[in-house]
């Protein structure tokens, strides 16, 4: 049987899904790394975040933008006080950090890796489930259309955070 | 497999389910099943985390969007968002291990570690993750 005859793909597609094999291998291991790094910093105690002491007394002098309630444009809002021990990630510290060049590129990175690695995963499970190909390809060309948008909003925000501040 | 009742290529919800229902039960099928699992859980969270993080960009829905997840629901999410994490990482590793050295005969005792190191991550970094909401105010 010829390639083309087992799967209905063309050679050019089989080499493109050996890359995509590859890419999934390099991308996963970056996000080993990036991702863990990422949890570590944003999710557990750490000097990115602040301490409950630091963030309650950010509330009571205002700092965490309690005057602006009333413009808040989700409607009624309350600051909530942090428990004893609690870690808050805060507007602040994330744009502090966010002022590095580095940080810029470590998270833009993170980024484009997660998006990668989760679009060319959910094209395989597509792939097993979809028997249909043309359906196929048009959810997978959705899929990174999708992906696209994502990183471009991403890399945006990334960007913009920190640059109106100073 | 497909049943012979469904329209073969229906990407119906019921053909999904007879197909998962018809895996053998072990544990390399086990390994593939949650690495399958906590991807899409994983992709369905960050489609969601790029979207909330377009707060941003204004100090005030930024304050708003963390506070959303201050809460003992959505902390103990999070543990499980860790776990996910964890799984998907170290098997992961241990499907590129496994496929660059073409062996296989140690994959379930490589899974049996996956599922130790998950284990050690979660119980360490949930027990950080929780403290303030469900263990400190136990002490006395």
């Amino acid at each position: 049987m010829s390639p083309r005859e087992e799967t209905g793909e063309r050679l050019s597609e089989k080499r493109f899904r050996a890359v995509g094999w590859l890419m999934q291998r390099i991308t996963g291991l970056g996000l080993v790394l990036f991702l863990g790094l990422h949890f570590l910093l944003q999710h557990l105690p750490n000097g990115f975040l602040a301490t409950a002491e630091e963030y309650n007394r950010m509330l009571q002098q205002g700092e965490v933008l309690m005057q602006q309630e009333s413009q808040s444009p989700k409607g009624a809002w309350a600051p909530k006080e942090a428990l004893p021990g609690e870690h808050v990630i805060t507007y602040s510290k994330v744009v502090e950090r966010l002022q590095s060049p580095l940080w810029k590129v470590i998270d833009i990175s993170l980024l484009l890796l997660a998006l990668s690695h989760g679009m060319q995963g959910l094209s395989k499970v597509l792939g097993d489930y979809v028997a249909r190909v043309r359906l196929r390809r048009t959810l997978v060309a959705l899929g990174w259309i999708a992906a696209a948008l994502l990183a471009w909003e991403g890399i945006r925000v990334i960007l913009a955070a920190g640059m109106n501040i100073g | 497999m497909l049943h012979k009742r469904e329209r073969p290529g229906s990407p119906s919800f019921r053909t999904f389910l007879s197909t998962v229902f018809s895996y053998r039960k072990n544990a390399g099928m086990a390994a593939w099943m949650l690495h399958r699992l906590t991807g899409l859980a994983l992709v369905l969270y960050l489609v969601m985390h790029i979207i909330g993080l377009r707060s941003l960009t204004d100090p005030v829905l930024f304050e708003i969007y963390v506070t959303t997840f201050r809460s003992p629901l959505f902390k103990i999410a999070e543990v499980m968002l860790l776990g996910s994490i964890a799984f998907h990482g170290f098997n992961g590793l241990r499907i590129a291990i496994q496929d660059a050295f073409y062996r296989s005969e140690n994959q379930r005792r490589m899974f049996y570690g996956v599922l130790a190191f998950t284990a050690a991550v979660v119980i360490v970094g949930g027990l950080v993750i929780l403290y303030p909401y469900f263990i400190k105010p136990l002490l006395p």
